[in-house]
C-alpha cells in the first residue's frame, strides 16, 4: 500500500482556526494546533499505514521518538494550563473513589444468554444469534418494566432488528472494518457523516454495532429534534433506542455509560447536494463538550454509500423553510415517483471505525469549560472523519 | 425535634406526609390544615387525644383565614418551625375553579402561604411540593429533564400548567433566602396504590375518557405517593434549599398508565386537538388540553434525580405496576423494594 497524500480538502479543514485567529492577530490555539501531539499522531498515523512492519517498527524505537515521549507534556499555552491535569489530581482518593464506584448499564456476553423458547412469528423469523443479541438488549431495562427511560422496548426492537438485518445482508450489503475501536464497555461516543434522505446509515451502524460486539452493545443514535415532532416517526425512533438530542439526554445516556452515535453536520449533512457528496459539512461541537465531561472515547466513523443511496440534485430551500422541513429535495427519483422516489437506491454500505480519539484523557473534564478548545476538538474528528472517508471512497 | 404544618392533609397525598411524618420520632408537634372535615384515616392520630396531631379547617387561597390562622394564639403556641405545602390535588382540585383575586387557587395559596412564612420569624423552612409538567418539554417520545431545564412560558399553555408555573416561580424566588429554608419538590405524575392518579394534567381525576394525540404516546415518569412522603421527609429532615427532581424509577407510555388507572385513552389528530380544546371552552366544559393540543399529550419526559439522591439522601424505594387484587382484577399497586 503506498502512502496516502492528505488531499486539499483535508489541509483547509486541519487548520480551522487559522482564519478567525488572523483577523484578531494573534491566535492563542496557533501554538497548540502546531505542536498537537494529536495531530501529529493522526499524521503518523496516516504515514506508518504506508510502511512495511519493519519500518513502523524501527520507526518505535527511534531515538526521536524516545525522546518525544519522555517531553513533558505541559505546555506555554494558557489555554494547555487549563486543561492539562497533573497527575497527582487524577489519583486523587476520591476520585479513584469514584470511579470505582462507576457501573454501566451492560448487557451479558453472549455465551451467558440463555435462550428462551421463542414466542409469535418475529421470534420464529429471527435466528438464534439474533435472539441472543436481543436478549441481551433487553437487560438494558430494568426489572421487568417493558420501556427503559428514554421509550426504548425490547419487544418492539425484535421486529425493527429483523426487518434493518434484512436490509442490512440483502439490500445495502453492508461491509465493516475496524469493529475492534468500539470500547468494550463504558461511554463512548461514535461520530460519523451523514447522507441520504432517510437516516439508513444510523440504523446500518445500530445493527453493525450490535452484530460485531460481544457483549453486544445498543448504538443510540441522537436524532434531530424534529424527527422528535413526527407523528409515529418519534414513536419509532424511541422503541428502537434513539434519543432526541438534547444536552440532558446525552449527558444522561453517557452518564449511565451507554454508546451515542452522532452525526456532527447534523440536517446540514443529508442536505448536501450531489457536487458536495462525502464533503464533510460544519461541525457542531456539542458532542466534544459532553464526551470531555463523561470521560468518553469519540470514535471516528465514515458511512460509504450514505451519500450515494439517494443523491440530491437540487434542494428548494425556500420550499423546505415554507414547509417547515429541514429538506425539499429534487433527486433522480423524488418527486418523480412521488413519496417512493425518496427510498434508497440499493447502494453497497461501508462502515468504517477509526481509531478511539481519547481527547478526555489528556484534557479531562476541565476541557468542556474551553469553547476554543472544545472547537479545535471537533475540527480534529472531523478531519479524522474526512481521512476516513477519502481513504476507503471507491 | 421539629415543629411541621402541612397543608391540605385532608387529601390523599397529604394524608401520606402525615402518615409519614407522624411515624417520624424527629417530628414533635404536627398541624394539619384542610379544606374539609378531618378524614377518617385521622381518628387514629386525634381520637387518641394524641398532642401531637392538630387538625383545622382553613381556606389557604383567601387572605383573612390564613392571616387569622398564623396570628392565632394556638398558632404561637405550636411554635410551629416548618412548613410543608401540599397543593390541592384530590376530587376538590378543577382547572376550572373559580379564580382568587384574578390568580388560580393555587397560585394564591402559595403566593399567601409564602409571604405568611416569610413575616413570621420562627419559621425556618417551608417545603414546598410542585410538579414537573412546569418544564418545557422538547420534542420526542421522552426526554430527559433536570431541575436546570427551561420551564414553560408558553402563554398558550393550559391553566392548570400555567399553576403550577406561577407556583415553582413564586417558590423559586425565595430559594435562596438567608432567613427561610426553600425546598422545592418537583414531582412527575403521582400514582397510588388502586389505581389513582394524582398531579397529572389529563388523568387526573375520575376515570373516563381522554384524548391524546395520534402518533404520539409520551413517556410519563411515574412517582409512588409513598415515595413522595418519603421525599417530604427528607427534605425536612436535611438542611438543604434547592430545588429537587423527586422521580421513580417507572416511566410508562400515555396510553398504558390510562389503561392501569381505568381511563380510556383516545387518539385524536393532531390538528383536531386545539379545535377540541376551543370547543370544549366554548361550551363551558371543563378543558384538559390546552391551546394547541397540549405539549404534554404529545412529548414525554423523564425527571433526573440525581440532585435529590446525591443533596437530599432521597432514592425511590416504591416500585409501579399492576397487581391482581383479592377479588381477581388486575390494579395498580405500589410495593417497596
Amino acid at each position: 500500500m503506498s502512502e496516502i497524500e492528505a488531499p486539499q480538502v483535508v489541509e483547509e479543514i486541519a487548520s480551522p482556526l487559522a482564519a478567525p485567529g488572523r483577523a484578531l492577530g494573534h491566535d492563542p490555539f496557533d501554538d497548540l494546533a502546531t505542536s498537537d501531539p494529536l495531530s501529529e499522531q493522526l499524521d503518523q498515523l496516516e504515514a506508518r499505514r504506508g510502511q512495511k512492519p519493519e519500518a513502523r517498527l524501527r520507526a518505535r524505537r527511534s531515538p526521536e521518538r524516545k525522546a518525544a515521549a519522555a517531553r513533558p507534556t505541559l505546555a506555554r499555552s494558557s489555554a494547555r494550563r487549563t486543561t492539562a491535569r497533573s497527575e497527582e489530581e487524577r489519583t486523587k482518593p476520591d476520585n479513584l473513589a469514584r470511579l470505582a464506584q462507576r457501573r454501566w448499564a451492560t448487557t451479558p456476553p453472549l455465551a451467558e444468554i440463555e435462550l428462551p423458547p421463542p414466542k409469535g412469528w418475529v421470534d420464529r423469523l429471527l435466528n438464534p444469534d439474533e435472539r441472543r443479541i436481543l436478549a441481551a438488549f433487553a437487560h438494558l431495562v430494568e426489572g421487568e418494566a417493558p420501556y427503559d427511560r428514554f421509550g426504548y422496548s425490547p419487544e418492539a426492537m425484535k421486529t425493527t432488528f429483523l426487518i434493518f438485518h434484512t436490509l442490512y445482508r440483502i439490500y445495502f450489503r453492508v461491509r465493516s472494518e475496524g469493529h475492534e475501536h468500539i470500547p468494550g464497555e463504558g461511554p463512548a461516543v461514535l461520530a460519523g457523516n451523514h447522507g441520504g434522505l432517510l437516516p439508513f446509515d444510523a440504523a446500518m451502524a445500530v445493527i453493525d454495532g450490535a452484530l460485531h460486539t460481544d457483549p453486544p452493545r445498543l448504538v443510540r443514535a441522537v436524532v434531530d429534534r424534529w424527527a422528535g415532532s413526527l407523528p409515529w416517526v418519534n414513536l419509532f425512533y424511541a422503541r428502537a433506542g434513539q434519543v432526541i438530542g438534547t444536552r440532558e439526554n446525552f449527558d444522561k445516556l453517557l452518564r449511565e455509560g451507554q454508546l451515542l452515535l452522532v452525526f456532527p453536520e447534523g440536517i446540514e449533512g443529508i442536505r448536501k447536494t450531489i457536487a458536495h457528496r462525502y464533503r464533510l459539512q460544519d461541525f457542531r461541537v456539542g458532542f466534544v463538550e459532553h464526551a470531555l465531561r463523561a470521560r468518553a472515547p469519540i470514535v471516528p466513523v465514515a458511512f460509504i454509500g450514505s451519500d450515494d443511496q439517494s443523491p440530491i440534485l437540487f434542494d428548494i430551500k425556500p420550499l423546505a423553510r415554507r414547509l417547515g422541513i429541514p429538506v425539499a429535495p429534487i433527486t433522480p427519483t423524488f418527486p418523480w415517483l412521488g413519496p417512493l422516489g425518496i427510498l434508497p437506491y440499493p447502494v453497497s454500505y461501508r462502515i468504517i471505525y477509526g481509531e478511539p480519539l481519547r481527547y478526555h484523557e489528556r484534557f479531562g473534564p476541565e476541557g468542556a469549560d474551553d469553547s476554543r478548545l472544545v472547537r479545535y476538538l471537533a475540527n480534529q474528528v472531523r478531519r479524522a472523519i474526512q481521512l476516513l472517508i477519502d481513504r476507503n471512497r471507491p | 425535634m421539629t415543629r411541621i404544618l402541612v397543608s391540605h392533609a385532608d387529601e390523599p397525598i397529604g394524608r401520606r406526609v402525615i402518615k409519614n411524618l407522624y411515624h417520624d420520632p424527629d417530628v414533635e408537634v404536627i398541624l394539619a390544615l384542610g379544606n374539609g372535615p378531618p378524614p377518617r384515616k385521622f381518628d387514629a392520630y386525634l381520637a387518641g387525644g394524641d398532642p401531637r396531631v392538630t387538625y383545622t379547617r382553613v381556606d389557604l387561597a383567601k387572605h383573612r383565614p390564613v392571616h387569622d390562622l398564623f396570628h392565632s394564639a394556638a398558632f404561637r403556641a405550636a411554635e410551629i418551625d416548618t412548613v410543608v405545602y401540599v397543593p390541592r390535588h384530590g376530587a376538590g382540585a378543577s382547572v376550572t375553579a373559580p379564580l382568587v383575586g384574578g390568580l388560580s387557587e393555587q397560585t394564591a395559596e402559595s403566593r399567601l402561604l409564602l409571604q405568611h412564612c416569610l413575616e413570621t420569624r420562627a419559621i425556618q423552612n417551608l417545603i414546598a411540593i410542585g410538579s414537573a409538567f412546569v418544564y418545557r418539554l422538547p420534542p420526542g417520545n421522552a426526554n430527559h429533564l433536570s431541575e436546570d431545564s427551561e420551564l414553560n412560558l408558553d402563554p398558550a399553555v393550559m391553566p392548570e400548567i400555567r399553576a403550577w408555573i406561577d407556583c415553582d416561580m413564586i417558590f423559586h424566588s425565595e430559594v435562596h433566602n438567608d432567613r427561610l429554608r426553600v425546598v422545592l419538590l418537583r414531582v412527575p405524575t403521582v400514582v397510588a396504590a388502586g389505581g389513582y392518579v394524582y398531579l397529572h394534567p389529563s388523568l387526573a381525576g375520575r376515570p373516563g375518557s381522554r384524548v391524546r394525540a395520534l402518533g404520539f404516546d409520551p413517556i410519563c415518569a411515574l412517582v409512588s405517593d409513598k415515595d413522595v412522603a418519603r421525599a417530604v421527609r427528607a427534605a425536612v429532615q436535611t438542611p438543604v434549599s434547592g430545588i429537587f427532581n423527586i422521580a421513580g424509577a417507572e416511566a410508562v407510555p400515555l396510553s398504558i398508565l390510562a389503561r392501569w388507572t381505568g381511563h380510556r385513552s383516545i387518539p385524536v389528530p393532531g390538528p383536531l386537538l386545539g379545535m377540541l380544546d376551543a370547543t370544549e371552552r366554548a361550551l363551558g366544559i371543563e378543558s384538559r388540553l390546552g391551546a394547541g393540543g397540549g405539549a404534554h399529550l404529545r412529548y414525554g419526559f423523564t425527571l433526573d434525580t440525581d440532585r435529590a439522591a446525591e443533596k437530599l439522601g432521597f432514592r425511590s424505594q416504591y416500585r409501579i405496576g399492576l397487581a391482581r387484587a383479592g377479588d381477581g382484577a388486575l390494579r395498580l399497586e405500589t410495593a417497596s423494594v
